[in-house]
């Protein structure tokens, strides 16, 4: 459903995603994971078009994508979770779960929050400002995602500024959207529970794909990332890494 | 009798569909044109005729009193002086505003200066909301004055708010806090065009426990200007705290100059100042959840403003 092919995105010509091909499947659960800097938010930001890509084209089903804006993909069906979700002055969640789902609709803003499990109805007329926590804001940004009932989701690691009793709960939340909704989901992600969680592991080092296949099968090389996972040592001027 | 222009310019201004309901005065084209009068609240013109006083008794509770004025005239410019006088313990509501049509080539404008003493142990919600509308070129000025004065305990809690067509304003707000008085001052202003709108403030904490928060939020757009000036001084022990936001669209432009004078070592003064375009993420934000771009920013700056 989503064909990525020889795609590039350069900054002062350093390619942070070095022609990187892949085809995502409908309905799978994939997790993108690597060293910080690998370039797994930069692909995540490519999809969704808040960065345009230097070379290559982006497909979603059947249709080349590559230069529409940012609204057009949203309304080709595309969803995207911040990972630095914006704070606003004067937009409450409730305004942001209506711009979501299309309808001020009471009834259905509250099915809404029941589906991805927020009780406290309170919260919705909550400002999205600087005042949340770190973990407030990652619900409504997820629950905002959700809204939009897309046919691709992609979480810029959605556990950040999660408690720990909350990512097995948020990993069961996008495990059940995509059953029953069928959505394609790609969490970029660091968290061994979303990687448990996807159907699909894929791990980018460089800006190159490096890795795809279950989770047991990328094992070795996470561990061996848990030594050192800022890219690669660069000879002498290491601290005496091993690789 | 009210015509189409003057209903139009009331429900932009007070949000009347109409006559409101209790005490009220309506001024148009510097004259009155309608007043009533309730049991608790008082209204009645000033001795000079230059305005009028509003007395609200002690201990009136939930009641309201609005007192818009409408200018249609060509070439006025009405001044007008109005005092309101709050009794200990009441809790009103006092809708202000004032709209402009201007349908020709002469300038029309209008200053209203109030005074507000807010007696002890009282709420006040004062909400004054100013707009212009019509074909006309003439230019349209509006300078509001506020002066408060609280009492002890004292709270006024007031919107300020510039929603469009203004070419000229001079806004001065002043206030004299006294011991564990409460003042929240929120002013919206949005310019346009050539618009030209300064903003200058002057917030004294002269009791013992008072509080004070200054809230500035600024829609610059075209070539319009807006200055922002708050000074807070206290002189007892205190908190006080200014916060301004300023988002530049287009080729607007602005000066905003926060100033906190502390007289006495168990005050605390603060302030935060935002000037600049709309954020990118937040603008990413909302077209990622479909939105345009153009319908993004609308959106941002409604809730600016809200």
């Amino acid at each position: 459903m989503l064909e990525l092919k020889d795609l590039y995105f350069s900054v002062a010509g350093r390619n942070i995603i070095d022609g990187l091909s892949y085809t995502f499947e409908r309905g799978k659960f994939y997790a993108i994971t690597g060293p910080n800097g690998s370039g797994k938010t930069t692909l995540a930001k490519l999809i969704m078009g808040i960065n345009l890509a230097s070379a290559g084209s982006i497909g979603f089903l059947g249709k080349e994508i590559s230069s529409l804006s940012i609204t057009e993909r949203a309304r080709e069906g595309i969803a995207y979770s911040f990972q630095q979700p914006a704070r606003f002055k004067g937009i409450t969640f409730r305004d942001l779960l209506a711009m979501a789902a299309g309808t001020d609709d009471e009834g259905m803003l509250l099915a809404l929050l029941r589906r991805v499990g927020i009780c406290s109805l309170s919260f919705l007329d909550n400002p999205v400002d600087a005042k949340l926590s770190g973990g407030e804001i990652k619900k409504i940004e997820l629950a905002t995602t959700i809204a939009r009932n897309p046919k691709l989701a992609i979480y810029d690691e959605p556990d950040t500024g999660i408690d720990l009793w909350t990512i097995q709960p948020m990993v069961r939340l996008l495990k059940r959207e995509q059953k029953e909704h069928g959505t394609t989901t790609v969490v970029v992600s660091h968290n061994r529970a979303f990687l448990e969680a996807a159907d699909i592991v894929l791990m980018i080092s460089e800006g190159k794909l490096v890795y795809r296949g279950d989770l047991e099968g990328a094992l070795p090389m996470l561990n061996d990332l848990t030594v050192c996972n800022y890219r690669k040592c660069v000879g002498g001027k290491d601290v005496g890494c091993y690789r | 009798m009210l015509d189409a222009i003057d209903k139009d310019l009331l429900k932009k201004v007070a949000d009347l569909e109409g006559l409101p309901k209790g005490a009220f005065n309506i001024r148009k084209n510097g004259k009155l044109l309608q007043r009533e009068v309730s049991a608790n609240i008082n209204i009645e013109s000033s001795a000079d005729g230059s305005g009028i006083v509003v007395t609200i008794k002690p201990g009136t509770i939930n009641e309201s009193v609005h007192i818009p004025v409408i200018l249609s005239q060509a070439g006025l410019y009405d001044v007008v002086y109005n005092n309101f006088i709050i009794g200990e313990g009441a809790d009103v509501t006092i809708i202000a505003g004032c709209g402009i049509h201007c349908g020709g080539l002469e300038p029309e404008g209008h200053a209203g200066i109030h005074e507000f003493r807010v007696g002890k142990g009282a709420k006040v919600k004062y909400v004054e909301k100013h707009y212009a509308s019509g074909p006309g070129r003439g230019r349209r000025t509006l300078n509001p004055t506020t002066k408060v004065l609280l009492e002890a305990g004292a709270t006024a809690a007031m919107e300020l708010t510039q929603i469009g067509g203004v070419d000229e304003a001079n806004r001065a707000n002043e206030a004299v806090l006294g011991p564990d008085s409460l003042l929240l001052i929120t002013e919206r202003v949005l310019t346009e065009g050539n618009q030209k709108a300064v903003s200058a403030n002057t917030i004294t904490l002269a009791g013992a426990g008072s509080r004070a928060n200054m809230i500035s939020r600024s829609v610059i757009k075209g070539d319009s200007e807006q200055d922002f000036y708050a000074t807070m001084e206290a002189l007892a022990p205190c908190f006080g705290h200014i916060e301004c936001d300023a988002i530049i669209m287009d080729n607007g432009r602005n000066e905003t100059v926060p100033s906190l004078k502390v007289r006495h070592p168990d005050a605390a003064l603060t302030h935060e100042a935002s000037i600049g375009k709309i954020a990118s993420d937040q603008l990413m934000k909302l077209m990622s959840l479909g939105l345009t771009y153009e319908e993004a920013v609308n959106r941002i700056i409604q809730g600016f403003l809200k």
